[in-house]
């Protein structure tokens, strides 16, 4: 279980005032769930997802996971970034390997697992392939095959599928459907597109900025049946779907002035 | 009509046939090897013809005859105490000898200022005010320090390839993506994993391009150097053949010299592409 309790990080602004990217956001993401965060540009999702990973400090509050308070980035968060970040000098097959290798395990026995999620992620026919020649989808590919293969207990996407075209992204999403249907693993996932909180989300937080607050939350269960059969086109013209959306929408459209106003 | 019938026949094909040329980039570098080589020839042509018509009088431009008969006289017999293998390899020991120094002081040192604040603060100073200087300018005060023999063009070869090797560290270490290193982080690399799986890697494309750059910085300081203090090496022959205006001699020392720097540049273009082939890449 994460547990975001009263998180806040200023970042000093060198003219005007601080920026709060973070305001005092309490969340909790537990066993076997998606929480996915939308919300428009810079209102703090990535500021959030980075100080889970322990690559930012907070300013106040506090994040535990199981307990134990994050501190630094370590081995039980698996983070996946919307640039992939392979590293170039080793093939495919290492790459996904290369956190088992960190933890000492035997060559053989890390290429072995390594496999098992090549295959998990459709890519088993290019592990000795250089990450260069591989397509963007199929990098993030191995991107999320090597944040599983040291068993996180959470994974950490920050726009996985935000630089793919559109087509790769639908594969993408159904991918990460059934990879979560298998594993059970817990996941926080940003995006900006609410199609896409909407399709794999059980929880959705929906963010605003300036100061970055989470405004709404939402449960919803598309991404089971999304999972299962894989298909996009019924579960967007769902009535609760399409209701959902308009209502997130329009949070998040809403003129800054009308929110605050609401909120006092 | 037939115009665009035409178009819509001759579009598809004109893509399919561009489609399996496979590696553009090559065909361009070997068209690129092909011109270099008709220059090259041209202006070899060039000398045949400035040194038959006389352009320039003979004490002046040797004929490449001359040249090359020189160049095995000087091969077998010697110019200036010794044979054209003892001055080559004279200078070839002083120039590995100072890259040897370079690297292995200038690749830790470099690697420790680019992680380190405290060791980039206080080495950064000297090192930026010393290479600041024409090494020609401090020679003087290395001979008065350290004599006239090897141990003080060493000192001076080392002084000129340590630094841009040092730099091409630190600016290497400081290279390195942050998030390739959050990523690693994330995966549970320690900080010493963090260095060898990560940072290292990630400098040895500048750390290559440094080393470049002290050959270059090295062979031209090491000429330099022979030309006013030596008994032996190409620089020194150079001079000594100078001063009795051997034209022919000089030539010959020039080529050597010539042939040294294309070995060395053709040497590290294959190292990259051994060590490096992912370079630029991602
Ligand atoms: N390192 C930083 N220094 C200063 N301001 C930052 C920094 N990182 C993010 N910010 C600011 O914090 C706010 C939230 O940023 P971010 O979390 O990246 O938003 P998002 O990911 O939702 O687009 C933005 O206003 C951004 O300008
Ligand atoms: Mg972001």
């Amino acid at each position: 279980m994460l547990r975001i309790r009263d998180a806040s990080v200023t970042f000093p602004a060198s003219d005007g005032p601080d920026v709060h990217a973070l305001d005092h956001v309490s969340l909790d993401i537990a066993p076997d769930s998606i929480v996915v965060a939308v919300g428009a540009s810079g209102c703090g999702k990535s500021t959030l997802l980075n100080a889970i990973a322990g690559f930012l400090p907070l300013s106040e509050g506090s994040i535990t996971l199981d307990g134990k308070e994050i501190v630094a980035p370590g081995g039980d968060r698996g983070v996946v970034f919307q640039k992939d970040t392979l590293l170039p000098w080793a093939n495919v097959l290492d790459n996904v390997a290369l956190g088992l290798k960190y933890r000492g395990m035997s060559r053989g026995e890390r290429h072995e697992r390594s496999r098992r999620l090549l295959e998990l992620v459709g890519l088993a026919d290019f592990a000795e392939k250089p990450p260069y020649e591989l397509s963007g989808g199929m990098r993030q590919r191995v991107g999320i095959a090597r944040a599983l293969a040291t068993d996180p207990k959470i994974l950490l996407m920050d726009e996985p599928f935000g630089a793919l075209d559109s087509l790769t992204r639908e594969t993408m999403q159904q991918l990460l459907a059934s990879v979560w249907a298998k594993t059970g693993k817990q996941i926080l996932f940003i995006t900006h597109s609410i199609e896409e909180a909407l399709m794999l989300g059980t929880t959705i937080v929906v963010m605003s900025p300036r100061p970055g607050r989470i405004v709404a939350r939402f449960d919803a269960d598309f991404v089971r049946d999304f999972a299962e059969r894989g298909d996009i086109g019924p579960i967007q013209s769902h009535p609760r779907f399409i209701e959902l959306r308009q209502e997130i929408r329009s949070l998040i459209h809403q003129p800054e002035g009308a929110r605050t106003g609401t909120l006092q | 009509m037939t115009l665009a019938a035409n178009s819509a026949t001759s579009f598809p094909s004109s893509t399919a046939q561009r489609a399996p040329s496979p590696r553009p980039r090559r065909s361009a570098s070997t068209s690129t090897l092909g011109i270099s080589l008709i220059t090259l020839a041209a202006l070899i042509a060039l000398w045949f013809l400035a040194a038959h018509f006389e352009w320039a009088s003979p004490l002046f431009l040797p004929s490449p005859g001359e040249v090359l008969t020189q160049f095995s006289a000087v091969w077998a017999d010697g110019y200036a105490n010794g044979t054209l293998l003892d001055h080559t390899l004279a200078s070839l020991t002083r120039i590995a000898a100072a890259l040897g120094v370079g690297i292995f002081l200038g690749i830790p040192l470099g690697l420790l200022m680019g992680l380190n604040r405290w060791v980039k603060g206080i080495f950064s100073v000297p090192i930026d005010l010393y290479w600041g200087l024409p090494p020609l300018a401090y020679l003087p005060l290395l001979i008065i320090w350290l004599g006239i023999g090897e141990t003080s063009k060493i000192v001076l070869l080392s002084l000129s390839t340590f630094a841009p090797i040092c730099f091409a560290a630190q600016a290497g270490v400081r290279s390195v993506p942050a998030e390739r290193i959050n990523a690693a982080l994330s995966l549970g690399a320690s900080r010493l994993q963090l260095f060898t799986s990560i940072i290292l890697p990630s400098a040895l494309p500048e750390i290559m391009t440094g080393l470049k750059i002290a050959i270059g910085a090295g062979l031209s300081t090491l000429v330099a150097a022979e030309l006013i203090a030596a008994q032996s090496g190409l620089g020194y022959m150079i001079m000594s053949a100078a001063n009795f205006l051997a034209t022919d001699v000089v030539f010959v020392g020039l080529i050597v010299i010539a042939i040294l720097a294309f070995a060395f540049t053709s040497g590290m273009r294959w190292l990259e592409h051994r060590l490096i082939p992912w370079k630029g890449k991602i």
